[in-house]
């Protein structure tokens, strides 16, 4: 599918007035809480009026509008932003795309291809129009797109991706569900948050493969109040080769004590966690009443020592959550040399990139995904440009600020190359490097070096103010002096209550919605009344569905428990499976046709016309339609035992009486009943035989099925009038009736044994003795009539094979009931051959000894 | 943000029943939009609803089957007994033939549910207590004798209604914790959330479960 075949699918999206102007595939989300897949960003314009979609689709490319579903919104007015970065570590291939409008800000990831300028240059041709017009533009035409809510939860609540239809109920709505809820309660922090002030100490110090043979109260317990977190970091805590290459050393625990033993005693700590990679050891401990509002403790190290990899240099964090707080420690050290202030800014934006806090069932967090950042670490810059004895003389004279200026890391600071967002109190205390260790004087080895401020403190996130960053000279058994600040820092406490009903909130409105979009139609008619209904008399009653609800609605007619099929088999139900869209109806047509097998089980009471079918809507609820109407009885579908007692028309024969005699048919006594034959039998005979025998083609052309109910009627009422219709529509109702009789005129059980002896006409004859008394008379009535028909084959054109063909098939009817075999289509021919033969002797031997038999 | 409290583990299926006009769909109303209905029409078919809710501490989903009353649709409505983890079963307070009628009820729900359903009585309309026609005494000990649990509830007020549907949902909770109630019984009409995609969510109505869909 290429761009412009895309372009027109988006397009359909939208309203032909709302012209989508450009587009990009492959946008990425990026927010922790979204399901991470390709989306399409397009630029709609309606008039003077520009928007960003961003839309989900569930097929890719999306083949049609109904795999996109508008998942963010995002109008170009006045508050909208648009900002630009590149991928730093893949600036020509990735994009990033930082949209904010009225408050919603989302950032995407773009794969660079020539179309994004096209994008970008149409977004910024928007941003721009709206700033030269001077009102506000109103975005009336986004409404729709937002649903009736202004909330914007329903903006993005409608994305769920059920497919375009209610009934694609899998786990992704429940992911996004989710992810929702998370999204909404972040969004409303704080409404069920305040703000708690912890202190917050943190310490570095390069210990020169030192072990801790002084006290440390110096350093770590030097403030006011004791803290609430110390972070304590060290490097070169072991310059050994087996440190650098096997990882061990026995002074971790010999700092870590010494650090237990030294902190405030004022206060009991617990450690949080403490991480070590080579010679860096970062400790964090917090007072042991806080601890159980910590969560989420994870560490993680990256190596950028030689090769990029290994330990010797990089930095150890730790990352958690203080109540509502998430926190991150990072203790690193940077690249040495003085003139490689270029390869620490590469290590530090290593260890940004590299560090990854892995938590079970979530996204890998980075470092920059935490509310407050604190950097501590020998990060190496020094002094350049400025003679040794020259930096020396300035401290001499506290002159810090002039040193300062040529300080690396400040310059690269100030130009946002490293740390940048960070922020570093101001500098008040002597370089911590380099000195003679055991002394407080510079270091007199030949280098001569600059002294520098290697060991520095950073930090990232709101609410966070420096209360000290100091050196403490007085620890002086390494060449470098150790440095901490103290911050204070606000933590977002949970007000357990306010959260409670904030969340209540969110999952409330959630439900509602959930409830709202469960797929709702509404039904002219669930009460459907045919009126009277008569054999073989098709009748159609129409209803309408109308699909109410904000999605496209599936419904189908369901099967009810233990039944085989979802309707009775007289009724048809047209279409009984659809898809509808929002606002749009759909014309259901329900046919009730009575025919032979429905008329019989009427009439013998086994069924009636009454149905209720039940109509499904996928996801969604469903509904009864219940269909009824009055059977007209017929003397079609009765059996020839119920139609010899009739002795009046059926039509004045009560229903009762008449599923009463269809249930004993089986007993039905000849010396009992009104009729040798079914009168009724008899009167179309009779009228053929007294108007039809010379008729042309009898038996061969079709009656009209009009003239044929109209029979149908004359014979039920016994009308007086002479019969309706023609010779050939008296035939085939005739015919018709024959064919519907509740048993066939030879009873199923006899079938195989007819065909069998089907050659031998006195065992035929045999075969017809035993019939059943009225189906015998039936049956040697009728071939008397056809003798005499056959009479007349100069004028009606009948031949004794084509009859007997004809009537095999009535007299030797199939079962409908017996799972018929698939029978080739030789077999039903020499099984129609043998039914044919059967009759045939009958047509063409004189069987009146059989009539005088009774 | 941890994503734990989020989360639902279960998915519980419920139907209520009983005879026409008890107010079977206003109590669904109640629980879910926490409004009543004033001229709620006679359910033709089966209403669907759903709330989360928390038990002990797990989200669980409530999927809930509101059948018509009418008699006529019995027939039709016992459909959708199969797989229901709780049975609430409701009559009106004020007319005691909706009362009568609850042994008629109750043996359907035995017959058609599983042994471990909950079943819950609900007396409704508790607002007209000057209208009543059948004790709180009189219901009670026919729900003690059956063993079902019992309350009399408002979906006008909103009384009990909240409490009906929830303590159903302990008792299935319980049963679970118990063991009692098997959760790979297809027809427990307890889910456990899938944990990979693509496994269905909602209850199916079983009448589904043969079509060729």
């Amino acid at each position: 599918m290429n761009y412009e075949e895309t372009k027109s699918v988006v397009q359909e999206k939208f309203l032909s007035s709302e012209r989508v102007t450009a587009f990009l595939c492959d946008a990425k989300v990026l927010h922790p809480e979204w399901v991470k897949k390709d989306r399409l960003l397009c630029i709609v314009e309606y008039g003077d009026e520009k928007a960003v979609f961003c839309l989900f689709t569930s097929s890719y490319p999306p083949k049609s509008f109904t795999d996109l579903s508008i998942e963010i919104v995002l109008p170009i007015d006045n508050t909208f932003k648009c900002e630009i970065d590149n991928k730093p570590s893949d600036p020509e291939a990735v994009l990033y795309l930082n949209l904010q409008s009225r408050n919603n800000k989302f950032k995407f990831e773009i794969q660079m291809t020539p179309r994004v300028d096209n994008f970008v240059d149409d977004l910024f041709r928007g941003i721009e129009a709206v700033s030269k017009v001077p009102t506000q533009p109103e975005f009336v035409w986004l409404k729709k797109y937002h649903g009736k809510d202004e909330d914007d939860i329903i903006t993005q609540f409608s994305v769920i991706p059920r497919s375009g239809v209610a009934h694609a109920q899998n786990s992704a709505p429940v992911a996004i569900r989710e992810s929702l809820i998370k999204r909404k309660m972040y969004d409303k922090e704080l409404e069920y948050t305040f703000t708690k002030k912890f202190t917050v100490f943190c310490g570095t110090w390069n210990v020169n493969d030192k072990s801790p043979v002084i006290p440390l109260e110096g350093w770590l317990s030097v403030d006011r109040e004791p803290p609430d977190i110390y972070a304590v970091g060290f490097q070169e805590l072991d310059l050994s080769k087996e440190t650098f290459l096997f990882d061990q050393t026995f002074r971790e625990d010999e700092w870590y004590n010494a650090v237990i033993n030294y902190v405030d005693r004022r206060a009991k700590y617990v450690k949080l966690e403490k991480v070590r990679l080579v010679g860096m050891l970062l400790i964090v401990l917090i007072k042991q009443k806080y601890i159980s509002h910590v969560r989420n403790v994870v560490c993680d190290t990256v190596g950028t020592g030689i090769m990029g990899k290994m330990g010797n240099k990089g930095g150890v964090s730790i990352r958690f959550d203080l109540h509502n707080t998430s926190m991150c420690f990072v203790n690193s050290h940077l690249a040495a040399h003085v003139e490689e202030y270029e390869r620490r800014n590469q290590d530090f934006r290593d260890i940004c990139n590299r560090t990854r806090f892995l938590q079970p069932n979530q996204q890998a967090k980075a470092i920059k995904d935490h509310d407050q950042i604190y950097w501590i670490g020998d990060l190496n810059y020094r002094i350049t440009d400025l003679d040794p004895n020259t930096v020396k003389q300035l401290i001499k004279d506290n002159n810090f600020e002039k040193i300062l200026e040529w300080d690396q890391l400040k310059q690269q600071h100030k130009n946002n190359n490293v740390f940048a967002g960070y922020t570093e109190g101001p500098i008040t205390f002597k370089p911590t490097y380099k000195y003679d260790p055991g002394t407080d004087n510079w270091d007199s080895s030949e280098k001569n070096r600059a002294p520098a401020w290697c060991d520095r403190i950073f930090w990232k996130g709101e609410a966070i103010s420096q209360l000290a960053y100091r050196s403490h000279p007085a620890l002086n058994i390494s060449d470098h002096k150790p440095v901490s600040a103290t911050f204070s820092s606000s933590i977002k406490v949970i007000d357990e209550e306010k959260y409670r009903k904030v969340y209540e909130d969110v999952i409330k409105q959630l439900d509602k919605l959930e409830n709202e979009l469960i797929p709702q139609v509404k039904v002219d008619l669930t009460e459907i009344d045919f009126g009277t209904v008569k054999y073989l008399e098709l009748q159609v009653r129409t209803i309408t569905i109308k699909n109410i609800g904000k999605l496209p609605v599936e419904f189908e007619f369901i099967k009810k428990l233990d039944e085989t099929s979802f309707c009775k088999e007289w009724l048809i139900v047209e279409p009984y499976k659809k898809c509808i869209c929002a606002d749009e109806s759909c014309e259901i047509q329900l046919k009730v046709l009575i025919n032979k097998t429905s008329a019989c089980k009427i009439n013998a009471g086994t069924d009636k016309l009454y149905d209720i079918l039940v109509l499904h809507l996928y996801g969604g609820k469903d509904i009864f339609i219940t269909v009824t109407g009055t059977y007209q009885r017929s003397c079609f579908g009765c059996s020839i035992e119920v139609l010899v007692n009739l002795n009046k028309p059926i039509k004045d024969v009560p229903v009762g009486k008449l599923i009463e005699l269809e249930n004993k048919r089986d007993q039905c006594v000849s010396n009992q009943s009104t009729y040798s034959i079914p009168k009724e039998i008899w009167f179309l005979v009779d009228h053929i035989y007294l108007h039809g025998l010379k008729e042309p083609n009898l038996f061969e052309q079709p009656g009209l099925h009009s003239e044929v109910l109209q029979i149908r009627d004359w014979l039920d009422s016994g009308s007086v009038d002479p019969i309706p219709g023609s010779i050939h529509s008296v035939a085939e109702a005739l015919l018709l009736l024959l064919e519907s009789t509740a048993d066939p005129i030879i009873p199923y059980n006899l079938q195989s044994i007819c065909l069998k002896a089907s050659a031998n006409y006195l065992q035929c004859k045999q075969i017809v003795m035993e019939l059943p008394e009225f189906r015998k008379n039936v049956f040697l009535y009728l071939c008397e009539f056809l003798q005499e028909a056959l009479q007349h084959s100069a004028e009606n054109g009948l031949d004794a094979k084509t009859l007997s063909t004809l009537f095999g098939e009535i007299f030797l009817r199939d079962n409908p009931n017996q799972i018929q075999e698939p029978q080739s289509r030789i077999n039903k021919q020499v099984i129609d051959k043998k039914k044919a033969q059967f009759v045939h002797h009958f047509l063409v031997n004189d069987h009146s000894d059989l009539i005088f038999t009774r | 943000m941890t994503s734990g409290p989020y989360n639902y583990s279960y998915i519980f299926k419920y139907i209520i029943i009983g005879d026409m006009g008890v107010g079977k769909s206003c109590l669904l109303h109640q629980f879910t939009d926490k409004k009543f209905m004033a001229d709620c029409p006679h359910t033709i078919g089966v209403e669907f609803g759903t709330r989360i809710i928390e038990v002990a501490g797990q989200k669980i989903k409530l999927q809930i089957w509101d059948t018509a009353g009418q008699e006529r649709f019995r027939a039709v409505t016992r459909s959708y007994y199969r797989g229901a983890a709780g049975a609430l079963m409701v009559y009106d307070i004020t007319r005691r033939s909706t009362y009568n009628h609850l042994s008629s009820w109750l043996t359907d729900t035995r017959n058609l549910t599983n042994p471990s359903t909950v079943i819950f009585l609900i007396g409704n309309k508790s607002d007209l207590d000057g209208q009543r026609d059948v004790t709180y005494e009189e219901a009670k000990q026919f729900a003690d004798e059956n063993g079902l649990m019992f309350v009399e509830a408002s979906a006008k007020t909103g009384q009990n209604v909240e409490e009906a549907f929830l303590e159903t949902a302990k008792k299935i909770y319980q049963s679970i914790q118990d063991g009692r109630l098997d959760l790979n019984a297809a027809e427990s009409g307890v889910q456990h959330k899938p944990a990979s995609p693509g496994r269905p969510l909602a209850a199916q109505p079983p009448a589904r479960d043969n079509c060729a869909c």
